[in-house]
């Protein structure tokens, strides 16, 4: 099938994320999670509206695609995650732009990580 | 949005919550805050006062949610308090509890007003708490951790109080009620949320900015202060 043209391609944001949770989750895990509190806060007309995909993830950090005129409620479904495979999380969005290379560039690309001390949820 | 200064004001530490108040500070300050209010529930505290770390760049603010059923006692508390909090926050849920907390004008904030079939507030209690500047709070926990029927219930409740809010213009303020660092949501995430729930932008803004500064503003007068509305801005010297 021939490629939509690129004028006639929907418009899209680029959202650069963190996840903060209890142990290390997958790109899998948090997919699944992400549609289901998009899903459950937006209900699925506005979900699909929304045409949010976690385009990557690693190391916590990746980018979530999303349409252009839907960057709030993408947002909010993205803060209404409580928990990723069952482990408490929150998800904390570093940016947005209009292309993924920008995105990273801008803010994902900085070596100054923030490492914030959970130990004591553990114990 | 620019240079906006962004408080949440309901952050519950250990022994209340689960974390200490250094890892909810250092994870707020990294998502934007310039602070929070500490408020632990009154019937959890610990024997002896804490220590309030000191952060870089990051305030953090003695508050307390009181918690109590009897409505004369509640005034009492609120009396015993009040000094030594910025931010006095009364967890609501009950008639008798909501009207006290409305009605006293040294309260800073009503939490979690409804119950049962009500969302807790009518045009009588909206009107006592413009009058005594209490604030409404809209807590996003409770929110973010039910689904289904209870979450629906409590959109319809806040809701209800966002309409009787903005006829008889009473506050709002937009927190977290954190009880763990997974609780904590950058304030563009919870501006993001209340926009969600209908609030315009403006007003989700002043519920999570201007709002809490004005409370701050009320509690801890600056130096030049002389009485309510009068303030020593500039001291000349005459002769």
């Amino acid at each position: 099938m021939k490629h939509l043209m690129p004028s006639l391609r929907s418009k899209k944001r680029y959202l650069a994320f963190e996840l903060f949770s209890e142990e290390p989750v997958n790109r899998g895990e948090l997919v699944r999670d992400v549609i289901s509190s998009a899903s459950a806060l937006l209900g699925d007309v506005l979900a699909s509206e929304c045409d949010i995909h976690v385009l990557g993830f690693e190391a916590g950090k990746g980018i979530i695609q999303c349409s252009h005129s839907k960057v709030t409620e993408t947002r909010a479904a993205l803060a209404a995650i409580t928990r990723v495979n069952r482990l408490r999380a929150t998800l904390h969005v570093l940016g947005v732009s209009g292309t993924i290379k920008r995105a990273t560039e801008k803010y994902l690309n900085d070596d100054a990580g923030f490492e914030p001390n959970l130990k004591a949820i553990e114990e | 949005m620019g240079n906006r200064k962004f408080y949440d004001f309901c952050v519950h530490a250990v022994p209340d919550g689960d974390n200490s108040v250094e890892e909810l500070a250092s994870l707020a300050r990294h998502f934007g805050y310039a602070g929070f209010a500490l408020t632990n529930h009154s019937d959890k505290l610990s024997q002896k006062k804490p220590a309030l770390p000191s952060l870089e760049g990051f305030e953090i603010f003695r508050g307390i949610e009181l918690v109590e059923e009897n409505p004369s006692k509640l005034h009492g508390l609120v009396g015993k308090f009040r000094k030594n909090a910025d931010v006095l926050i009364v967890h609501g849920g009950s008639e008798k509890v909501n009207r006290a907390a409305v009605e006293n004008s040294s309260v800073d904030i009503l939490n979690h007003p409804s119950f049962e079939k009500s969302s807790g507030i009518n045009q009588v209690l909206a009107k006592a708490a413009a009058d005594n500047e209490v604030a409404i709070g809209l807590n996003m926990r409770p929110l973010l951790h039910s689904r289904g029927s209870r979450r629906i219930r409590l959109l319809t409740d806040l809701m209800a109080n966002l309409d009787l809010a903005r006829k008889y213009d009473v506050q709002l303020v937009l927190s977290s009620d954190a009880m763990s660092c997974y609780d904590l949501r950058s304030p563009r995430e919870l501006l993001a949320l209340a926009e969600l729930f209908g609030l315009e932008e403006s007003e989700a803004v002043d519920a999570l900015s201007t709002v809490p500064e004005r409370i701050l503003a009320r509690n801890r007068p600056s130096p030049g202060n002389v009485r309510e509305g009068v303030e020593v801005v500039e001291e000349v010297d005459f002769l």
